[in-house]
């Protein structure tokens, strides 16, 4: 059992660092305040789990669903991070394109408000509010889903995929794209001024972060073998943006620090407030609630008194660059 | 014929609801350059304070001034607690909207605990049915109509014909130029905060009655159909917003006769990303969403 609970949180804090690392690069790097990141993970675990799953006649009138193709494994992951790709393409040439950068947030906001309604709605596509069950993951059959090697093996999966993504996103800052993207960022009207085209810009790395969502979700659906609405609300987008807002905004370190603080720390810490004091226990929706207080009282305090985060994004200084004395002495000489 | 002739009479009562709260949180927008994406929250606290007043037996429109006080309240202390000294930090637009829905967040989730997760009703004497031209509306239906239009009028008439509006409309020009003017911006703000409060509050509750329950849940909902009213009309306009009101309401409302009652929502969603396409500073307003932040 504990080894169960171990890997469980292994999981949670591999897909979380992914989700965080991806929504950093949108929104710590580029500046798109990305209100409906957690659609994008959805997508990515509806695909992955219909592309892994069995036609659902195969479950009598237990659930409907579109689509099931019994794929093997990393045909489901693959899948989920292109869905989640896909998906990028029209909601950023909507959003993207035109708006000012507040209007991007709410009609994101917006976006995942009612794409959640609109799946919990009509059921024959995604068996609506009661979500889609028994999720095959990875090798399922032929390891014992239940052992406790199952359990590190989906472990052993993962890895890579942070690894991935890790590899991916830090290229991707570092890079003469990234410096763009952080240019967008600081002055959108200076960085166009010398050339870079923001609409490009904001498309490229809404898609690369649509993709790196879409992954996180195929990967978390494969563990826990269940997707419903209520897993994607939208609040759990804030909670993401907690962690990134917290771990530091711009740096992929602090993207995985607030990943590890908010989503998986966080959350274990809260397990450990007792059900009971004394005689009295408290309401059971009460602590729940309180979680959710406090993940806006860390917005807020973070945003108040520490906007650059638990770790500052490094300010890039170029050693080839000349010095303001050196260049001085260039124009006289 | 019958259904959409019924449907146009929920389409006046939609109107109505929708009139009322989107003009208070474009005004909150126009004046105090401030996205408050807590507005549909607040809306269901105020929705409570008047469900536990009208619980207590006292009538449902008694309990809507209630409702108004403590959403003009609320709205007040939100503002200065919270909006205003991050907007006096030089917190960018973006960081604003953030704060406002993190403070939905932890709205949310304080009444939570307090109400429950179930759904909550207004005990509400509908009175007699009237019937116009095939319309049916109860009496408790024509009076939201009749508030939400004498409400769209006084606040027609403050923004139009009093100093107070006219500092109103300085203020959401330019608050620089409004203050070398000699306007007092911060005490104008804090009426706006008031006055729109009240409006959410009021909105808060009629949005229940038009709804028959409503739940904590529901303020997203409510906030969905806020925006997209609002940004129809050109975010910031007051004219506009109940312009948006007037196509978003029927609109809807059409369609879930034509559709499914379920979908609504999602056609407001289709006409926002339309306007979003093709007209994104909205119907009445001349920059809106295209003008650079800042």
């Amino acid at each position: 059992m504990n080894s169960y609970y171990a890997a469980t949180l292994l999981v949670y804090a591999a897909v979380d660092i992914i989700a965080c690392l991806a929504l950093n690069l949108q929104f710590g790097v580029s500046g798109i305040v990305n209100f409906s990141f957690i659609v994008f993970q959805a997508v990515g675990a509806y695909t992955a789990a219909v592309l892994s799953m069995p036609p659902d006649t195969a479950y009598g009138h237990f659930q409907v669903y579109v689509g099931g193709f019994q794929l093997p494994f990393p045909i489901p992951w693959i899948g989920g991070a292109l869905a989640g790709g896909l998906l990028a393409i029209p909601v950023g040439l909507v959003v993207l394109r035109k708006l000012r950068t507040d209007y991007q947030a709410i009609s994101l906001l917006v976006l995942s408000v009612i794409a959640n309604s609109v799946i919990t709605n009509v059921r024959p596509f995604l068996n609506g509010a009661a979500g889609i069950a028994q999720v095959p993951g990875p090798f399922s059959d032929q390891i014992d889903p239940l052992s406790d090697t199952y359990q590190f093996f989906y472990v052993a999966l993962t890895v890579p995929c942070v690894l991935l993504v890790w590899l991916v996103a830090s290229r991707i800052v570092n890079s003469p794209f990234g410096r763009s993207l952080r240019a967008m960022r600081e002055h959108e009207l200076a960085a166009t001024a010398i050339g870079k085209n923001p609409v490009q810009l904001k498309m490229t790395i809404f898609i690369v972060g649509g993709v790196i969502a879409g992954l996180s979700g195929a990967i978390l659906v494969g563990y826990i073998a269940v997707w419903a609405p209520s897993v994607w609300l939208y609040p759990e987008t804030i909670i993401l943006f907690a962690a990134v807002i917290v771990g530091g905004r711009g740096n992929n370190v602090g993207a995985i620090l607030g990943a590890l603080l908010v989503p998986v720390g966080f959350f274990e810490v809260t397990r450990l407030i007792p059900q009971k004091i004394g005689d009295w226990a408290p309401p059971p929706n009460l602590i729940p609630a309180m979680e959710w207080v406090a993940i806006g009282l860390l917005i807020i305090g973070f945003l108040w008194f520490r906007p650059e985060g638990v770790r500052p994004e490094p300010r890039r200084v170029f050693e080839g660059a000349p010095l303001r004395e050196d260049m001085s002495n260039a124009g006289s000489s | 014929m019958e259904l959409y002739i019924a449907a146009l009479g929920f389409g006046l009562i939609s109107v109505s609801v929708i009139a009322i709260a989107s003009v208070g949180f474009t005004m909150q927008f126009g004046i105090t350059n401030m996205i408050n994406l807590a507005y549909g929250q607040v809306m269901i606290v105020c929705a409570y304070v008047a469900f536990y007043v009208n619980q207590a037996g006292v009538s449902v429109w008694a309990a809507m001034i209630a409702a108004a006080l403590a959403g003009a309240v609320l709205s007040f202390l939100l503002n200065r607690f919270l909006y205003a000294p991050f907007q006096r930090k030089g917190t960018n637009l973006i960081g604003m909207v953030i704060v406002s829905l993190a403070a939905s967040l932890i709205l949310a989730n304080i009444l939570l605990p307090i109400v429950g997760y179930g759904s909550s009703s207004y005990e509400v004497d509908q009175g007699p049915l009237v019937l116009w031209n095939g319309l049916v509306l109860t009496t408790a239906q024509i009076a939201i109509i009749v508030v939400a239009v004498l409400l769209m009028l006084a606040i027609h008439g403050l923004l139009r014909y009093t100093r107070l509006g006219k500092a109103m409309r300085a203020t959401a020009a330019n608050p620089t130029l409004a203050r070398n003017c000699g306007i007092p911006t911060q005490h104008v703000i804090d009426v706006v905060w008031l006055l729109t409060g009240a409006l959410c509050g009021v909105a808060g509750v009629v949005a229940g009655m038009n709804s028959e329950n409503f739940a904590v849940a529901s303020g997203a909902g409510y906030l969905i159909t806020i925006i997209a009213a609002a940004v129809l009309g050109g975010a910031g306009q007051p004219y506009g917003a109940m312009i948006g009101a007037v196509i978003i309401g029927m609109v809807t409302e059409l369609s879930a006769a034509v559709i499914a009652p379920e979908y609504k929502e999602v056609v407001a969603f289709a006409i926002l990303v339309f306007v979003m396409v093709l007209r994104p500073q909205g119907l009445l307003a001349k920059r809106g969403a295209l003008a650079a932040a800042g």
